[in-house]
C-alpha cells in the first residue's frame, strides 16, 4: 500500500464525526433517571481496604436484602472467633463451604491434588495392550479395570487417560454414567454383589410392579429394593 | 427361561418360526429349515436396490418401538456418502420386565444374522454389531457361537458367499443404564462415550457410529428381512394392519401368568391379553372372597412398558400397532403388556412408573432430569394425601411442556403414565385428591389433609 500523506488524520477525524452525530448514550444522572429493571442492583462486588483486607465484616444485610436471594455468604465474624454463613444449607451446599473458606482466608483443598492411592500398574498395562489403546473401545478398557482391581482406582483412570489420550473428565463422566462402574471399593461383597447381579434400580421397578399389580399396602417403590426377586 | 405362549393357529409365525429347533446354533439345522435364502437370493437375483425396493413394498417398520420405515432408513443411509457403513443390530432390551430380543436372540440368532448381512448388503456396510445386555449370557454365548459357525460356512466374514464382499459381524454386550435402548444412546455406547442421546436429525441413518451412516434396527426388525425376501414382499404386507404389516414379538402379563408370544400388529389388545388367561372385562364383576388372581376383574391395560400408557377396558379393541396406540395414549415400546386387575391402584402404577423413569433419566436435558423427577413427585402428594388444589393442572401443564420441549423419546413418553391415567381414570385420580380414598386400598392418603383441614 502506497503512502498517502494525510490519509490517517483524515480517517482519524471520521471516526470523530460519524461518533459525534450518534445519538447520546449520557444521561443527566439526577433529573433523568436510566431504565433500570426494578429488581436490578448493580454490580455484586467485594471491597477491599488500603491493607488488602476485605471490607465486608458479614453482617449479611445484603443477603438478607436480596429479592432474588441468590447471595449466600460465610466467613469469620469480626472479632476472628467463629465461622458464619448465611443461605439456605441443602442449597449449593458445597460451593458456600468452598466459599466460606476462601472468603475466611483459610486454603481450599483441590480434589484434582488431592493424594489418590497408588496402584500396581500391570494389569491396567495389559488391559491396555490388549484394547490396543483405542480410546473407542473405553468401556470394555474400564470393565476390564474395574474386573481387576475390583473398582476403578483414581491411579488406573489417569494411566488409561495418559494412554489412550482421553481426557480424565471425559473418562470419569463416561465410567460414573453407567451404574456397573464404581469408583469406590465395595464395602462388602453382599453390596457388591448385589450390584453386578441386577442394577438396584431395575431391581426396584419389578419387585415395586409386582406389588403394584398384586395391591397390597406398601409405603412405597424404595421399601422393596432389598427384596429377592423370584 | 421364559415361556413362549401358544397362539391362535391362524396367527402367522415369522420370527418365532424356528423356536423348536434342538440347537439353536445348529447351523446345519437351520440351514436345512431355511437360513440363509433371503441372503442368498439377496446377494445373487436382487442387488442393493432391488432389496431395499422390495423391503419397502413389504412395508416393515422397525419394532423399536418408534415404528419408523425400515426401507427409508436403509436409503437413507445408502444415498449418503461416506468411506465407511455401519449396521447396529439393537438387541438391549431395555425394559428390564421384558425379555422378547433376548428370547429371539436365544431361539433364532441366525436369522438376526441373515437380516442384518442383508441391511449391510443394501448399504454397503463393511462392519456390524449386536449389541445386547451382558447380563443376557445365554443369548451372548449362542450369538457368538452363531456368529462363528456362519463365519465359517462363508455366509458372513471375508468373502460373503463368494461374492468378494466382506463383513465382520461382532457381538456388543453393553449394560450399566436403561437409556442404551435408544438408538443414539446405544451408538454412544459403542463408541466407548457417555449415553446420551444425540438431537435428530442429522439421524443415525446420516451420521451415526463414528460419524458415518449407520443403520440401527431392532433384532426383530432384522430377523423378519430374510422371511420377507424368501416370501415376497405381498405375503408380509398381508400379514398384520395396512399401516404395519408383520408380527411383532409381546412380553403379555396377566393373571394366568407372563409369557412372549408373537402376535401380528392390529390385534386387538384384548386378544392378546387373552393369551396370558384373558381378562373379565365386565365392570361389575365382584372379586371371589380369597381367591387367586384370576377372579379381579381387568381395571387397566399398561401397554408399552415403564413409560407406556395405562388404557381402560373399553379401549381392549384397539388394534395393536404404532399409530393407533399412539392415539390412544400409550405406545408399542418395549412390547410389554400388563393386565393390571382390581387390586391395582392407578396412582401407584403410574407413580412407580414415572419414578422409573425419571430414575433413569440421563441427565441430558433439563425438562427431562427436572421435569419428569416434579412429575412425579406430584405423584407422590396425591399418593400420600398432601395434594395442592393447583397440581392436576401443573400435572397437565408440565407433561405438556416436557413433550414440548423433550429431546428423545424417553423423556416425551415418560409423560405417559399420568396423561393416560388422567384421561382415562380420572375419577380414581379425584378419590385420592377429593376425597383422601384409594378406591384399591393400596395408597394411604391422609384424610386430614383432604379438604376440611384446609
Amino acid at each position: 500500500m502506497t503512502f498517502i500523506p494525510g490519509l490517517g488524520i483524515v480517517k482519524g477525524m471520521g471516526l470523530t464525526l460519524r461518533r459525534f452525530f450518534e445519538p447520546k448514550a449520557t444521561i443527566k444522572y439526577p433529573e433523568v433517571k436510566p431504565d433500570i429493571p426494578h429488581k436490578f442492583r448493580g454490580r455484586l462486588q467485594l471491597l477491599y481496604d488500603e491493607y488488602g483486607a476485605l471490607k465486608c465484616e458479614t453482617c449479611f444485610q445484603c443477603a438478607q436484602a436480596c429479592p432474588i436471594e441468590c447471595i449466600d455468604m460465610g466467613g469469620i465474624d469480626t472479632k476472628g472467633r467463629f465461622h458464619v454463613h448465611w443461605g439456605a444449607p441443602e442449597t449449593y451446599g458445597e460451593r458456600r463451604e468452598e466459599s466460606a473458606l476462601r472468603r475466611s482466608g483459610r486454603t481450599v483443598p483441590d480434589p484434582a491434588y488431592a493424594h489418590f492411592e497408588g496402584i500396581d500398574p500391570d494389569p491396567v498395562d495389559g488391559i491396555l495392550e490388549e484394547y490396543d489403546y483405542d480410546p473407542k473401545r473405553m468401556l470394555q478398557i474400564l470393565e476390564a479395570t474395574q474386573a481387576a482391581y475390583g473398582h476403578l482406582p483414581v491411579a488406573a483412570l489417569k494411566r488409561i487417560s495418559h494412554a489412550t489420550g482421553a481426557w480424565y473428565a471425559m473418562i470419569y463422566g463416561t465410567a460414573s454414567y453407567y451404574n456397573h462402574l464404581r469408583f469406590e471399593r465395595p464395602e462388602d461383597n453382599r453390596q457388591a454383589a448385589e450390584l453386578a447381579e441386577r442394577r438396584p434400580t431395575e431391581r426396584t421397578f419389578l419387585t415395586g410392579l409386582d406389588a403394584a399389580l398384586a395391591g397390597g399396602p406398601r409405603d412405597g417403590a424404595q421399601k422393596t429394593l432389598g427384596a429377592k426377586p423370584n | 427361561m421364559t415361556i413362549i405362549l401358544r397362539t391362535p393357529k391362524a396367527w402367522p409365525s415369522i420370527l418365532l418360526a424356528r423356536a423348536g429347533a434342538q440347537d439353536a446354533t445348529d447351523l446345519d439345522a437351520a440351514v436345512k429349515a431355511g437360513a440363509f435364502i433371503g441372503l442368498r437370493k439377496a446377494l445373487h437375483d436382487l442387488g442393493p436396490n432391488a432389496v431395499i425396493a422390495t423391503i419397502a413394498a413389504s412395508g416393515l417398520r422397525g419394532r423399536g418401538g418408534a415404528g419408523f420405515p425400515t426401507a427409508e432408513k436403509w436409503r437413507a443411509a445408502a444415498a449418503t456418502d461416506a468411506p465407511r457403513r455401519y449396521v447396529v443390530a439393537n438387541g438391549y432390551g431395555a425394559d428390564p420386565a421384558v425379555l422378547t430380543d433376548r428370547t429371539l436372540l436365544e431361539t433364532d440368532p441366525y436369522a438376526v444374522i441373515e437380516g442384518l448381512a442383508i441391511a449391510a448388503l443394501a448399504i454397503d456396510a463393511g462392519e456390524a454389531f449386536i449389541a445386547l445386555r451382558s447380563d443376557a449370557g445365554e443369548a451372548i454365548r449362542r450369538l457368538e457361537a452363531a456368529i462363528g459357525a456362519a463365519e465359517e460356512a462363508g455366509f458372513i466374514g471375508p468373502d460373503v458367499l463368494g461374492s468378494g464382499r466382506s463383513l465382520t459381524v461382532s457381538v456388543r454386550p453393553v449394560q450399566g443404564a436403561y437409556m442404551l435402548g435408544e438408538e443414539t444412546v446405544l451408538l454412544k455406547a459403542l463408541e466407548g462415550k457417555r449415553g446420551q442421546p444425540e438431537q435428530r436429525p442429522p439421524h443415525p441413518s446420516e451420521r451415526g457410529l463414528f460419524g458415518m451412516p449407520t443403520v440401527v434396527q431392532n433384532v426383530q426388525t432384522l430377523a423378519a428381512v430374510p422371511w420377507i425376501l424368501v416370501n415376497g414382499a405381498e405375503a408380509f404386507a398381508a400379514i398384520g394392519s395396512k399401516a404395519s404389516p408383520g408380527t411383532i414379538l409381546v412380553a403379555v402379563r396377566g393373571p394366568a401368568g407372563a409369557g412372549i408370544a408373537e402376535v401380528p400388529l392390529g390385534t386387538p389388545l384384548g386378544d392378546i391379553v387373552a393369551l396370558a388367561g384373558g381378562a373379565r372385562t365386565g365392570r361389575g364383576a365382584k372379586p371371589a372372597d380369597g381367591d387367586g388372581g384370576g377372579s379381579h376383574a381387568l381395571k387397566a391395560v399398561l401397554v408399552g412398558g415403564p413409560s407406556g400408557g395405562l388404557l381402560p377396558p373399553d379401549l381392549l379393541d384397539t388394534p395393536y400397532e404404532f399409530d393407533a396406540l399412539r392415539a390412544v395414549g400409550a405406545h408399542v415400546g418395549s412390547g410389554s403388556i400388563v393386565a393390571a386387575d382390581e387390586r391395582a391402584c392407578i396412582v401407584d402404577l403410574a407413580r412407580l412408573l414415572t419414578r422409573f423413569c425419571a430414575d433413569e433419566a440421563c441427565g441430558k436435558t433439563i425438562p427431562c432430569r427436572i421435569g419428569t423427577r416434579r412429575i412425579s413427585e406430584i405423584g407422590d402428594r396425591i399418593a400420600i394425601g398432601v395434594p395442592r388444589p393447583t397440581d392436576l393442572q401443573l400435572l397437565t401443564d408440565l407433561s405438556a411442556d416436557v413433550v414440548a420441549s423433550a429431546l428423545c423419546d424417553h423423556e416425551r413418553l415418560a409423560t405417559l403414565p399420568y396423561a393416560s391415567g388422567m384421561r382415562y381414570f380420572r375419577s380414581e385420580l379425584d378419590d385420592h385428591i377429593l376425597r383422601s380414598s384409594c378406591p384399591a386400598g393400596v395408597c394411604r392418603p391422609i384424610a386430614v389433609a383432604a379438604g376440611a383441614a384446609h
